[in-house]
């Protein structure tokens, strides 16, 4: 006799007694198909043995050999996208649910919500995403942050903008990352020509189809030595994982990322301020679990919150923060641990100094790869180089550009020594971009 | 027909107890080889996967014992599979990947046949390849090509989509290698990119 469908569901929620354990718990991993980090989401996956189920916003080729183990969800509309994630919870029940990017930690906070997660609640991530809510609401809070107004796309295209009264400022999209479409002025012409290309970058974004009420930030210009800090909130509490330190001034026109070092090198005083800027900013937001990713500047007045993100570091940048004594735990691993709520207490990061190069594009055009990668990995302390845009595809710099190059990684016994061996290896490669 | 669901409790060392919400259809009993199991589908089938030393079979429920050396992680999906094929169908899994473990030709040609009936047609429609290389030791190498080589998610197709697959009809499956120069693709079905 046959008979109807069979469900073998996940173990009950309840802990399991002490000398227990149940059968693993589904993670739902929110993966837009742009991802620089899939290997390593995936990997940390693997090494936490969870059940994954890896959720993209198109579907997998295999997706009809393991239905659930990869899904389908309509990112852009994340009221639909839990509705079609209830729907595969009643079939796979999923125990905790991750975004490793901007867009998705709102999908992420709208599944957690429809299914009864964990995750941060959806006005907080939305006005975190928003760069322009983001700063009204610290702006509200007290936080130290630029002076900033908005412009409608509408009022550029009319010609109906002024520059702030002081400049030079900085304009730059609310909802683009990577420094993308970040510009600054420093004089009236300048700042209508910054606009313009803002404006045309944030069109190209979306297709040219921006969304009524799509508007630039226009801030004030804050000099300063800027720092990224990667952090874990965990019941309200920051849990600094690292201060990067960025040795390549950022003063624009355009703010091409570079390097990161970390340990920081900056003294204590520093810290604590960067600590308490993003503090406050995530106490503002309303944020209270899960990573964050902010970057301050700091001068003689103060730190100054830029921007602060609810997820962990774009890229590949991530590859440089290990965990644990001897490092074998990766940033991925120890995030989706929290997630699952397996993290036993505040992770704290390997005795090691280490480093990354973004590597920067010279000029537009059809690129042919890069020269050097074995004289590179031969240069003391390197460790690898990871090229992310295929030969052959067209590439341009910045303030345009939607896509790293590649990733050179180094270690050494200080940041300084990081830094001179990540400089060493980049002068032993040749990106070559053919016009 | 009534669906029914079965609910894992806690692992108590080697063994973990199943309950289900509606009667199992099944001839209760004690059963360690497939052998004794003759007529009983649900305890031929699991005791088929790869790992598992016994189970004990009750009206709503069955207790699974492995072997020490085995690890739950790679019991668990196979299990899932079997226990589902034998309760909808009332038969055991059959096919060359349920008669036992397999050695690495045995296995090289199971996992060509999942290659070109299911993995290669599935990736096929990304412009995507995917060429078996070897199987040893249970472990199986591969290479991604066309939309395959350098695609963002190829990890994810790989770890989820083929080895996923493979673990569900493969048993002694150890783990999969992928020896794919990514770098050198120039065709990838997505690719990264900053929002």
């Amino acid at each position: 006799m046959r008979r109807g469908r069979t469900r073998i569901s996940a173990p009950p929620r309840s802990s399991p007694r002490a000398g227990e354990r149940t059968l693993r718990s589904r993670l739902l991993l929110l993966l837009p198909t742009r991802t620089y980090r899939a290997d390593a989401f995936v990997d940390a996956a693997t090494r936490l043995d969870v059940n994954l189920t890896v959720a993209s916003e198109y579907p997998s080729s295999l997706a009809d050999q393991n239905p659930s183990g990869l899904l389908t969800l309509d990112f852009a509309d994340p009221e639909r996208a839990a509705d079609q994630a209830a729907g595969f919870h009643r079939h796979y029940p999923i125990d905790a649910v991750f975004a490793v990017d901007d867009d998705t930690t709102i999908v992420a906070a709208h599944v957690a919500r429809r299914i009864g997660l964990a995750y941060p609640g959806i006005q907080a991530v939305e006005e975190a995403r928003d760069k322009a809510r983001q700063r009204r609401r610290l702006a509200g809070a007290e936080v130290p942050i630029p002076a900033f107004r908005e412009v409608l796309l509408d009022e550029v295209d009319a010609g109906r903008i002024e520059p702030p009264p002081c400049l030079p400022c900085v304009v730059k999209p609310v909802a683009l990352s990577g420094s993308r479409g970040v510009i600054r002025a420093d004089h009236r012409d300048g700042f209508r020509r910054a606009v313009q290309r803002s404006a045309a970058i944030i069109r190209a974004a979306c297709g040219g189809r921006p969304a009524p009420g799509t508007a630039l930030l226009v801030e004030e210009y804050i000099p300063g030595v800027e720092y990224a800090v990667e952090g874990l909130l965990i019941g309200g509490t920051l849990h600094v994982l690292t201060i990067f330190d960025k040795p390549d001034p950022l003063e624009g026109p355009f703010f091409e990322e570079t390097i990161y070092l970390t340990p920081t090198g900056a003294d204590d005083a520093v810290v604590r301020s960067v600590r308490c800027s993003v503090e406050e900013a995530a106490r503002a937001l309303g944020l209270t679990e899960g990573p964050i990713h902010a970057e301050v500047r700091v001068n003689e007045r103060g730190a100054w919150l830029i921007e602060l993100a609810a997820r962990p570091i774009g890229g590949k940048c991530g590859r440089i923060l290990r965990f644990g004594t001897d490092g074998n735990r990766s940033l991925e691993e120890i995030l989706l641990a929290h997630a699952l709520g397996r993290l036993a207490g505040p992770p704290v990061r390997e005795a090691v100094s280490r480093g990354v190069m973004m590597l920067p594009t010279p000029g537009a055009g059809v690129f042919r790869g890069i020269e050097g990668r074995d004289r590179a990995l031969a240069v003391e302390g390197i460790e690898d180089m990871v090229v992310t845009v295929p030969r052959g595809e067209r590439v341009v710099p910045l303030p345009e550009a939607a896509r790293y190059l590649g990733f050179l990684f180094a270690r050494g016994r200080g940041p300084g020594e990081v830094e001179e061996r990540l400089r060493r290896g980049w002068a032993q490669l040749r990106v070559v971009v053919e016009g | 027909m009534p669906q029914v669901t079965i609910v894992p409790g806690p692992i108590q060392g080697t063994r973990c107890t199943f309950t289900a919400d509606g009667p199992l259809e099944s001839v209760p009993g004690s059963y360690r080889c497939v052998e004794d199991a003759a007529g009983v589908p649900l305890a031929q089938a699991v005791l088929a996967v790869p790992g598992v030393a016994a189970v004990e079979i009750a009206e709503r429920a069955f207790t699974v014992e492995r072997r020490d050396d085995v690890p739950w992680e790679r019991i668990e999906e196979p299990l899932r599979y079997a226990v589902t094929a034998a309760l909808e169908r009332q038969e055991a899994p059959t096919g060359p990947g349920w008669s036992g473990e397999l050695d690495d030709d045995a296995m090289y040609d199971l996992i060509a046949e999942v290659f070109d009936q299911e993995i290669n047609p599935s990736v096929a429609s990304h412009g995507g390849k995917v060429e078996l290389i070897d199987v040893q030791e249970g472990v199986v190498t591969v290479r991604m090509l066309g939309g395959c080589q350098g695609c963002g998610m190829a990890s994810v197709t790989l770890k989820q989509g083929i080895e996923g697959s493979l673990r569900r009809r493969v048993p002694g499956l150890q783990g999969i290698e992928d020896v794919t120069d990514h770098a050198a693709g120039t065709n990838p079905y997505f690719s990264a990119s900053k929002k």
